[in-house]
């Protein structure tokens, strides 16, 4: 048996032993993945659904995923796809080399690739060999993740990834036990520490009023004690999976207390159902509405109108936190 | 101008259709329709309550503005069936649900009701993988028959040529011979087109396993009480003229072809040619304008390419504005649109005021509701 070294479960690993996720093995001694270039579907969809609000905003991005994870969120999302054995899905997974993978984006004129679906420390080789191609393609990469990688993923995450949103969950052992299926929050907030010195960092935040809704205070003051330019996304939770039945938060009182919490960061956007009207970015100097967007609900949000200078405010000047620039989707494509 | 109510459940939010700017609106409809949604929040795609649910706000919106049309689509059973495990006797159950729900809306509305079934499910095998192409092939996230292919190469054709999943490849030029394209009309049409063969799939971008698809049925059910129709081009104008003397409603049942359709019924075309509608919005929109709709929407364009910064409509999918011609339009009197299939309503119907769910990819985001007209008498 070895101990698998990509995230904190530090799961023991043998030929027929596949740890958490399922996703590795270790047939000879040394840790593989078992599913190596199978990918459970790839979209094209613009940045901003991710969410990134704060990278190459607008960019065309090809949105993919594989299969497993290392959580058990009570409100996974994509259970359907993430909860499921991933050796039951290999019927209906795609079958896509790096190279394909990255042919496939620039045929449909991506300036990104950006894995979403589910905890990209699952596939970690893969998509180092993935950012490898795309790398050599002009093309950047992204990714959502949970943040439960051990140290020395997280380095091999920040240096595949130009940008990183990290899911912040919540804080609390007894909500991280109960509600995640992990003991505490403590390397994820390592890990976000550290992604922030290496990449580009977004985090989102699922509030469940009532639960972790009174956290965000101490959310925002960690965050901004890291960087107060941290773009900090709170996402209104729609309960699926094993809290399917149970109610949606109030808009009002969650977006107030979202408000009070984010005081100490730059950027701060509440969103997640349709209408949001959280979502854009204002300058922090002047307060210029400077990024304005649609909230699509969990769709997707779109970029309807970017007014900076290249990172300055039109009206003071003043510095907005962005990586990369404004990436005007054309409406017709150009020849890959 | 058209208003768009967004109701994410106890917080809504009134935008101007084709921007998607927030408005301080007012009126008796808008206030009304307001009202309305907050009392009807949807219970999901596949929730046993979803059908009820068309039927409670249909009949609320009916007592609320008196109109003279109602177009309705009821899609529990058709989400139920493509993404759940179902047996056979599941499958009769929820068939027999959705015909109950159109019923109890006839005898409480006494409006006549004409019910078209959108087409056949069948057992999905594995999906046809296309990634390997030299070109590109696009499927949408709904659409499982037919791809889009662009840039193809002699090996992509030859390739395609001997799969075993394809029925067949037409070209762009095909397709308009087929349905009578004229210059201009090629516009969103793919270079070929590949079909599948039945059972077979493309996999889109969807997430999530399928169980069942819909196979495109070269006929469709349309209960007898609209009279003789030949084609779903047909609908629109035997509506029209049953409208001259009576209160109608038209309502899809999604999902059901005629073997399954628990009413009399007469099999009308479902397209043209090899060319038949999948359940969805390209088929409402040939129902809807009473033609074929192929060169607006079809199974395989490059549906991202229309989502640009200045796109109008953002709540309306990636239609760039909305469709002239719709039966809606065609009616003087007051008409309503009331649907649990995406947010299909106000693109494709273009009655007066519609109610749909606001969900994508089955996620439950709540009720959208549109405000078309606010002038009828």
């Amino acid at each position: 048996m070895v101990r698998c070294g990509y995230c904190e479960r530090r799961c023991p690993l043998g030929p027929e032993s596949y740890g958490y996720c399922r996703m590795y093995y270790a047939p000879d001694g040394r840790v593989e993945e078992r599913f190596p270039d199978k990918w459970c579907a790839h979209a094209t969809a613009r940045i901003e659904t991710i969410p990134f609000y704060h990278a190459w905003p607008g960019a065309r991005c090809l949105v993919v995923g594989t299969a497993g994870c290392n959580f058990d969120c009570r409100y996974c999302a994509n259970a359907e796809v993430v909860k499921v054995d991933p050796a039951q899905q290999q019927d209906v997974m795609l079958d896509m080399a790096p190279e394909v993978l990255v042919a496939t984006a620039r045929k449909r004129d991506c300036r990104a690739i950006v894995f979403s679906i589910n905890e990209p420390t699952v596939s970690l080789p893969t998509l180092e060999r993935v950012a490898v191609a795309a790398r050599e393609a002009g093309l950047v990469m992204g990714c959502l993740t949970n943040g439960y990688a051990t140290p020395e993923a997280t380095a091999r995450l920040g240096a595949i990834f130009s940008c990183v949103n990290v899911s912040l969950k919540g804080l609390a052992p007894q909500f991280c036990q109960t509600y995640l299926g992990v003991p505490d929050a403590g390397p994820i907030l390592r890990n976000i520490e550290a992604l922030a010195r290496l990449t580009h960092l977004e985090v989102t935040t699922p509030v469940i009023e009532g639960v972790n809704s009174h956290e965000l205070g101490e959310m925002a003051a960690f965050l901004a004690d890291v960087s107060p330019d941290i773009p900090w996304h709170a996402f209104r939770l729609l309960p699926e999976y094993k809290m399917r039945k149970e109610d949606y938060p109030s808009i009002e009182s969650v977006g107030a207390l979202v408000e009070g919490a984010g005081e100490k960061l730059r950027y701060v956007y509440f969103h997640n159902f349709i209408g949001s009207r959280w979502v854009n970015t204002d300058c922090p100097h002047c307060g210029a509405a400077v990024i304005e967007r649609h909230s699509l609900g969990c769709g997707g949000d779109r970029l309807e109108a970017f007014h900076l200078i290249g990172h300055a405010c039109p009206h003071c000047g003043g510095r907005v936190a962005l990586r990369g620039f404004h990436e005007s989707a054309t409406a017709k494509e150009t020849a890959a | 101008m058209s208003l768009a109510i967004l109701d994410a459940r106890e917080w809504q939010q009134v935008v101007d259709l084709r921007t998607g700017r927030p408005l301080e609106a007012q009126g008796a409809v808008v206030d009304m329709v307001g009202a309305l949604v907050d009392r009807h929040p949807f219970p999901g795609d596949r929730d046993n309550q979803s059908n009820d649910w068309v039927t409670d706000t249909a009949l609320d919106l009916i007592a609320q503005y008196d109109p003279r049309f109602a177009f309705l689509s009821f899609s529990e059973q058709y989400y139920s069936w493509r993404y759940s495990p179902l047996t056979e006797a599941e499958r009769q159950q929820r068939v027999d649900g959705a015909f109950a729900a159109v019923e109890r809306f006839a005898q409480a509305s006494g409006f006549t009701v004409v019910v078209v079934g959108t087409g056949d499910l069948v057992p999905a095998a594995v999906p046809v993988d296309l990634e390997g192409l030299d070109g590109l092939a696009v499927s949408s996230n709904w659409c499982a028959h037919y791809a889009g292919l662009y840039d193809l190469s002699d090996r992509d054709r030859a390739l395609l040529a001997a799969h075993p999943g394809l029925e067949r490849v037409v070209s762009r030029q095909d397709i308009m011979t087929l349905f009578d394209g004229r210059p201009g009309d090629e516009e969103r049409l793919p270079e070929s087109m590949a079909v599948t063969r039945e059972g077979h799939f493309f996999k889109g971008t969807s997430l999530r396993r399928l169980y069942m698809i819909p196979q495109p049925s070269a006929v469709v059910p349309v209960s007898r009480n609209l009279g003789p129709v030949g084609s779903v081009t047909d609908i629109r104008a035997a509506l029209l003229k049953l409208l001259e003397t009576q209160k109608v409603a038209l309502a899809f049942v999604e999902g059901v072809g005629c073997a399954d359709f628990r009413l009399p019924h007469t099999a009308c075309a479902n397209g043209r040619g090899w060319f038949a509608y999948e359940p969805g919005d390209g088929q409402f929109l040939a129902i809807s304008q009473g033609k074929h709709s192929i060169f607006e929407h079809n199974g395989g364009y490059r549906y991202y390419q229309d989502d640009t910064d200045s796109k109008p409509y953002p709540y309306s999918g990636f239609f760039t504005e909305i469709p002239s011609g719709t039966i809606g339009q065609a009616i003087p009197g007051r008409s309503i649109a009331v649907g649990n299939r995406s947010m299909f309503m106000h693109v494709l119907t273009g009655c007066d005021v519609t109610c749909e769910c606001f969900a994508r990819n089955l996620y439950n985001q709540g009720v959208m509701a549109v405000v078309h007209r606010q002038d009828k008498a």
